[in-house]
């Protein structure tokens, strides 16, 4: 049994080789949602929305799946040498990319780094921040997803949240990623059980001649913000959530063994044009 | 393995039916289509910026006064069958994909390929890879699918929630 949702801003499809499991996939795709509803920026009342709205003023009570993904993307902030940072929003927002809820100031504004615990589910911060879990959000939820098919009794199975995807159980499927020049065209990768993989590419921007969403939260001068590139940077790990942000350090790093891959058990995959 | 390039490719997730159990379970439905009125179609298209028309025969109604709504939605670069269920105070109880043809940018934009699909089964004409699952890539965005909703939404404001109107027309 397949079915397609429309969710966190893409395609999240769920493939389950049970035909009557119509539950456990619901409840599967209740998660999705729910991590929509924390996690997204576009609307102007989630808890992402509160936190990039009071965070500098005061302390904040959330979620325990907000307090988690959080607490990722710091540590993928720490070992990727700053490269995946989710406070850049404003980023996004000055490109048109995302909804200007909160008039920010341009300047001042910190990133994941200021963020701090007061304890295991309260936040503050030193600076106001902008964060967007566009990065990392998609690969937590698919995660979620899968616990919960799991937990229902699924043996084996797939989540896609728009390309971002995991495989669970002992069923290798045939994984397929686009080829960069002809998105169209698509590239065997080979089979995957028990794995995610995501991949970061800019093919869609480009036919939609939108900015680049892929953020380079180093760049000194502005013609670095938005990074450029015509190939396709796919990433390996064991779950999701790691898989979908470390294809950021891999597209701004461009090295296959940026030493944050081994430390998260994960593997680069470069498509070069 | 010589790989033959994959230029348009299908998935079907649902059946019509299949969506009808999943979005109003337990539900007896009756289909009632609607005549839409040239008004109610461009409502319909300010609402949503899509600009081909609505069509009013795949609306059923349930016993309790809810809905069960298919529509398409033509993107340049793919075509998507969706349903939306509706309760019967309008609210939206679930939208799932029935169907998603994923094609060359400069073909799907024209009406003509468009009508190639039209009550064919996607097995029929045009030589779609349907066995492709598991594709990875950057995000495909579901904007249209918003959009489409929004027309759905007018559509239950504008008519389906006062049924006697329509019938005046």
């Amino acid at each position: 049994m397949r079915r397609c949702q429309p969710l966190l801003g893409t395609f999240v499809e769920i493939s389950i080789a049970d035909q009557d499991a119509d539950q456990a996939i619901q409840s599967a795709f209740d998660q999705i949602k729910k991590v929509e509803q924390l996690m997204s920026f576009h609307d102007a009342h989630s808890e992402l929305s509160i936190i990039n709205a009071q965070v500098h003023c005061k302390s904040i009570r959330v979620h325990p799946w907000t307090a988690r993904i959080l607490r990722i993307a710091q540590d993928l902030y720490t070992h990727s040498g700053g490269l995946f940072n989710c406070g850049i929003g404003h980023r996004l927002i000055a490109a048109g990319l995302l909804p200007k809820h909160i008039d920010f100031a341009s300047h001042g504004i910190g990133g994941i780094e200021d963020l701090y615990f007061i304890d295991h589910d309260r936040i503050s911060a030193l600076r106001p921040l902008c964060l967007d879990l566009g990065g990392i959000a998609k690969g937590f939820a698919v995660d979620e997803a899968v616990k919960t098919l799991i937990k229902e009794g699924v043996s084996s199975g797939i989540v896609n949240a728009g390309g971002d995807l995991r495989v669970f159980g002992n069923k290798p499927q045939t994984i397929y990623i686009r080829n960069p020049q002809l998105p169209r065209h698509l590239i065997e990768l080979g089979a995957l059980s028990n794995g995610a993989i995501a991949t970061s590419a800019l093919y869609f921007a480009k036919r939609d001649q939108r900015y680049s969403h892929i953020i380079n939260p180093l760049a000194i001068i502005d013609i670095d913000i938005h990074e450029q590139f015509s190939g396709s940077y796919s990433v390996l790990a064991k779950e999701c959530v790691y898989a979908d942000a470390l294809t950021k350090v891999l597209a701004l790093s461009k090295q296959g063994h940026h030493p944050c891959f081994a430390r998260y058990g994960a593997q680069a995959i470069q498509i070069a044009l | 393995m010589i790989s033959l390039p994959m230029i348009a490719h299908a998935k079907i997730y649902l059946s019509i039916e299949q969506a009808q159990k999943i979005l109003l379970p337990n539900k007896q439905l009756n289909k009632m289509p609607i005549i839409i009125s040239d008004d109610l179609q461009e409502k319909m298209r300010a609402a949503s910026s899509i600009r081909y028309p609505f069509q009013g025969d795949r609306i059923w109604k349930s016993s309790d006064g809810g809905w069960f709504i298919v529509d398409e939605v033509v993107g340049k670069h793919e075509m998507i069958t969706y349903a939306v269920g509706l309760s019967p105070s309008g609210h939206i109880t679930g939208i799932e994909i029935l169907e998603y043809v994923e094609s060359y940018g400069y073909e799907v934009a024209e009406a003509q390929w468009r009508k190639q699909f039209v009550g064919k089964n996607i097995n029929d004409p045009i030589k779609l890879n349907q066995d492709i699952q598991n594709i990875g890539g950057a995000t495909l965005s579901c904007k249209h699918i918003t959009d489409g909703v929004k027309r759905v939404s007018v559509l239950y404001e504008l008519s389906l929630k006062h049924p006697q109107i329509q019938i005046k027309k």
